[in-house]
């Protein structure tokens, strides 16, 4: 895969880890396939931040686990948004849309 | 899962942690399997790119707060067995440590038990107490006449109630001895006042304030246990007080105290209401003390300006009052006021002391940091955080100061029980004991200790790099060991062990100045006791000269007494201090400032048993009685005062007899002089005398004083049996050798002078350790240029000036920077001192000397053992 490796923000893994989990209950390996296959390949996950940043927005209460068995009836521990992560989502989905729109009026300012 | 939920189920977190990661690699190698790859390529790849498996872990382990605990846990641990693995350094670390925490441990147990405790009354910080003022008397707070108590109590808008009170000597008899009763006399609503209610009956009412209703009495619980067995129906029955007979109404709890401020040995064993008329008091006889409880929403000041409109309406309505005014204190600071800055001074000196024990614990832990690069070092390579290691190195410096503080709390048990018999007369002192507020102290002190220490040398293991840590072989390169920090931390404790020496110097010079000051008579072999004679049966004033008289015949009489006299105003023990006038001299100011005189009243043989110098004239005889010419002795003070450049024998002085009522002075006739003695103590300075004889002016109330040959002590049965046999119903009270009252006297002075030297001297020791234990090490680490300076030839004394010169300049540097520092703060000191400056030039000189030349033998030690070295073991020394 020649793809560039680019760096994560913390947040914005966090944001995007959301995101993901927002479309219903889902676990760790699931997560990693689906944020690679939606960004279309761009975001490679460096697979040492992914685990350590699940367990820390469990521990914030934005997340919530629970093992269940997956279809090839394994067991696998799922994880689900909470409210407050909803709204957590929302929040981080606003700031992200602010700061695209200040780094794009400043791109077209400097032409 | 919470975060409580994964401390306490750690095993299961574990587990489910390796099963989550688990699952995503044998997901991640399926998938690479269903995409062509072979198993082993599969694995191989997979576990490449996870990376650090165990990193991962860790850091998932790490998230949440639960971990903080975990580790502190973990850390205190490892500190443990890290201390148990050097258990010299750990025993001498945690012995400073104790000391230097246990002392500061116990006092503050004396300031939190003197100065921060509230008083033993509810709501005490409402409490004041209120002062006359007469800018004429120089005092900073006058007693109050009760005419004007009463018209501020009926006038005043700012207190619940006032309460006027004074104290009281009489006797109780009855039973098969009579007793020396210590009494308050106050107004009915004391107690309320207080909100502190007997225990057994009942206080005051209202009416027996009044002239005739009075004959009640409240007991203290100490003299209801010693004297009436704890009698449990004592309440209502009557007792025989002064003559009188009063009905018992209360017994107070065992721990009531009132007032608080009264002299070792001085405790109240009754209170008894005043029963005073105010208009047949005198405006002008200023014998009583007044609190009172303010009322809720004033504040002081408030109260202060509401009794200063008061105070100056009684001035234009009374001539008495002419000049007076009024002060409000607060009664938890009045009360303290005089042993604040003594134990303000001390809990700083001990603070200082235990800043320099931190020093040389920090520095012993700097050279353990060095021998734990390589650990430090391999711990990072493996992956731990710095913020991790230094966390633990705190946890362990936290953990050596929190052993040691628990040594210090034991070790100040002892000591504060120690203290407390040291210092005698700081009121309230007694009953301080290591309470709650005080352990609480000791904690927090014992933790910021710790961190304080570990912070240092914490920060220097942590900051090293890691190639060449791990590159070394042997521990003993220079790498990290901060020698300058060191050194810093040697002149930083040289300069507070100079400073707490030359505190420690200025009082003991006050202290040696102090007890060379003249007191005028010889305390030697002296006993005092106290006898007041009770209204009731020595209403006429030639009963009372009858007594004394006799009695002092009797105890002349006994074997191994010298001389026996009574007087009612003896130095250091009691005091009759007043206005006096000098015949044609009619303004009562000398040099425009109103001086008050003593005016004892003696028998002949006073000045003997005094041993105070007759300058001029003749003493008093037997013969100067009520029927002769009424004469007078006045002292040198007193002579240079009122009749200066004259010959005051054959002048005429009046003591203020009480006889001007009726218009009519009675004038003396100076016929001797003597020499002047300290009244009041040591400090204070020397008032004039004016003596009279006893028998011309006869009191109820005097000091015998009785000069034997031998230990005084042993004659205070035989006097006190003398005097039982003149009047059986008559206790001595207060029975001290003149030397106890004299070393009492300057008690509290011994006290602060022996702590603040003890102080001193242990930072001292300390602060020359310290330099030892830098220079030491300093040239160990310099063996191998030593080897080098002497195989090229430099001599033994030129290494030692080398070693030696670098710990002087440590130590002038240290020396330094502490007269600097003294400088600045001996000012705090200043109301301690007597006859000493706070910059006192020659305390300063001599500490200084002394410091230097220990620290330069600390230095030398280490210097010689330098010259020892063989130059070729030098050159090979690592």
């Amino acid at each position: 895969m020649g793809q560039e490796k680019s760096e994560f923000l913390k947040g914005t893994l966090d944001m995007l880890i959301l995101k993901v989990v927002a479309l219903g209950p889902i676990h760790g390996y699931a997560i990693a396939q689906r944020i690679q296959q939606i960004s279309r390949d761009f975001f490679l996950l460096q697979q040492g931040s992914l685990y350590p940043a699940l367990h820390r927005l469990e521990d914030r209460g934005w997340l919530k686990a629970e093992w269940k068995t997956t279809e090839t009836g394994r067991e696998a521990k799922f994880y689900g948004l909470t409210p407050k992560g909803r709204k957590q989502l929302e929040a981080e989905v606003e700031n992200w849309g602010k700061l695209t729109d200040a780094v794009a009026l400043i791109l077209r300012a400097a032409d | 899962m919470r975060w409580y939920q994964r401390f306490f189920r750690r095993g299961l977190t574990e587990k489910k942690l390796d099963a989550e990661l688990r699952f995503h690699l044998e997901q991640q190698i399926a998938d690479y399997i269903a995409t062509g790859m072979k198993p082993e390529e599969a694995g191989r790849r997979v576990r490449l790119e996870f990376g650090g498996l165990d990193h991962m872990k860790e850091e998932c382990r790490d998230v949440g707060s639960a971990r903080f605990v975990e580790t502190l846990f973990q850390d205190m641990r490892y500190g443990f067995r890290q201390l148990g693995r050097s258990p010299g350094f750990t025993v001498v670390a945690i012995l400073t440590l104790a000391l230097g925490i246990g002392a500061n441990t116990v006092i503050f147990s004396a300031v939190n038990g003197v100065l921060l405790r509230p008083l033993p009354y509810p709501n005490s910080n409402r409490l004041a107490q209120v002062w006359s003022t007469n800018p004429h008397t120089n005092r900073w707070g006058d007693w109050v006449s009760y005419p004007d108590f009463f018209d501020w109590r009926a006038q005043n808008k700012v207190f619940e109630d006032l309460v006027a009170y004074r104290t009281w000597l009489t006797n109780i008899t009855g039973g098969d001895h009579p007793d020396a009763l210590f009494v308050v006399l106050a107004s009915s609503s004391l107690f309320s006042v207080l909100q502190s209610q007997p225990l057994l009956g009942r206080s005051f009412l209202p009416d027996e304030d009044k002239p005739g209703h009075n004959r009640v009495v409240v007991l203290s619980d100490a003299i209801w246990r010693s004297r009436f067995g704890s009698d449990p129906h004592l309440v209502g029955t009557a007792v025989a007080i002064d003559g009188e007979s009063y009905t018992v109404i209360g017994i107070m709890p065992p721990r009531f105290r009132f007032p608080l401020d009264l002299p070792e040995g001085f405790v109240p064993s009754a209170w008894l209401p005043l029963g005073l008329d105010p208009s047949q008091s005198d405006r002008g006889s200023h014998n009583y003390r007044v609190v009172g409880r303010l009322r809720p929403g004033f504040t002081l000041s408030q109260a202060q300006a509401d009794m200063e409109a008061i105070a100056r309406n009684l001035a234009q309505a009374y001539a008495a009052d002419q000049s007076l005014g009024i002060k409000l204190a607060g009664l938890e600071e009045n009360v303290t006021s005089e042993v604040r800055p003594a134990l303000l001074v001390l809990l700083g000196a001990v603070g200082l002391v235990l800043l320099i024990a931190c020093a040389n614990v920090g520095n012993l832990l700097l050279s353990r940091a060095v021998a734990r690069q390589r650990e430090v070092a391999l711990r990072l390579a493996i992956g731990a955080n710095r913020s991790r290691i230094v966390k633990q190195m705190l946890t362990e410096s936290v953990l050596l100061a929190l052993i040691g503080g628990g040594v210090g709390l034991l070790l100040a048990f002892q000591g504060l029980s120690f203290l407390i018999k040291l210092a005698p007369s700081v009121p309230r002192l007694h009953e301080s004991t290591v309470d709650g507020r005080v352990l609480i102290f000791c904690s927090l002190l014992s933790a910021a200790t710790g961190i304080l220490f570990g912070l240092v040398p914490t920060f220097q293991a942590s900051r090293i790099h890691l190639g060449e840590a791990l590159k070394q072989s042997g521990p003993s390169r220079r790498l990290g060991s901060g020698p300058r920090l060191r050194r810093m931390v040697a002149v930083a404790e040289t300069a507070l062990a100079l400073m707490l020496l030359i505190g420690a110097g200025l009082l003991i010079r006050s202290f040696v100045r102090l007890s060379n000051v003249e007191l005028g008579f010889n305390p030697q072999n002296v006993l005092t006791a106290m006898i007041m004679l009770p209204e009731s049966r020595y209403s006429a004033p030639n009963r009372q000269a009858a007594f004394f008289k006799e009695a002092i015949r009797r105890i002349e009489a006994l074997p191994g007494v010298e001389s026996v006299a009574a007087a009612d105003s003896v130095p250091l023990v009691t005091n009759d201090t007043g206005s006096v006038s000098v015949e044609g001299h009619p303004e009562p100011t000398f040099g425009g400032v109103w001086i008050q005189a003593e005016r004892p009243k003696i028998t002949p043989g006073y000045f003997r048993v005094m041993g105070i110098p007759l300058l001029r004239g003749r003493t008093f005889t037997w013969a100067d009685n009520e029927t002769s010419l009424r004469v007078a002795i006045v002292s040198e003070a007193a002579a240079r005062l009122y009749w200066p450049n004259e010959d005051p024998i054959g002048k005429r002085v009046s003591v203020d007899e009480g006889d001007e009522s009726e218009g009519r002075i009675v004038w003396r006739q100076v016929i001797g002089v003597v020499g002047d003695v300290r009244q009041d103590g040591l400090a204070d300075k020397v008032r004039p005398s004016v003596y009279t004889p006893l028998s011309q002016l006869p009191v109820p109330f005097a000091a015998l004083i009785v000069k034997s040959r031998m230990d005084p002590r042993s004659l205070a049965d035989p006097v006190r049996r003398q005097v039982m046999v003149v009047d059986k119903d008559q206790p001595l009270f207060s029975i001290q050798t003149m030397q106890e009252v004299v070393a009492d006297s300057v008690s509290n002075r011994a006290f602060q002078t022996v702590l603040l030297s003890l102080f001193a001297a242990v930072a001292m020791t300390l602060a020359t350790i310290g330099i030892y234990g830098v220079m030491s090490h300093s040239t160990a680490q310099r063996t191998r240029e030593i080897g080098v300076r002497m195989a090229l030839g430099a001599q033994k004394h030129d290494t030692l000036r080398l070693v030696v010169g670098q710990g002087m300049f440590l130590a002038l540097l240290g020396v330094s920077i502490g007269v600097i520092g003294a400088l600045v703060l001996t000012r705090f000191m200043s109301s301690l001192l007597y006859g000493v400056k706070p910059t006192d030039p020659m305390t300063f000189i001599g500490v200084s000397l002394v410091l230097a030349a220990v620290s330069l033998v600390a230095s030398y030690v280490p210097a010689r053992r330098a010259t020892k070295v063989d130059p070729m073991v030098a050159l090979r020394h690592e």
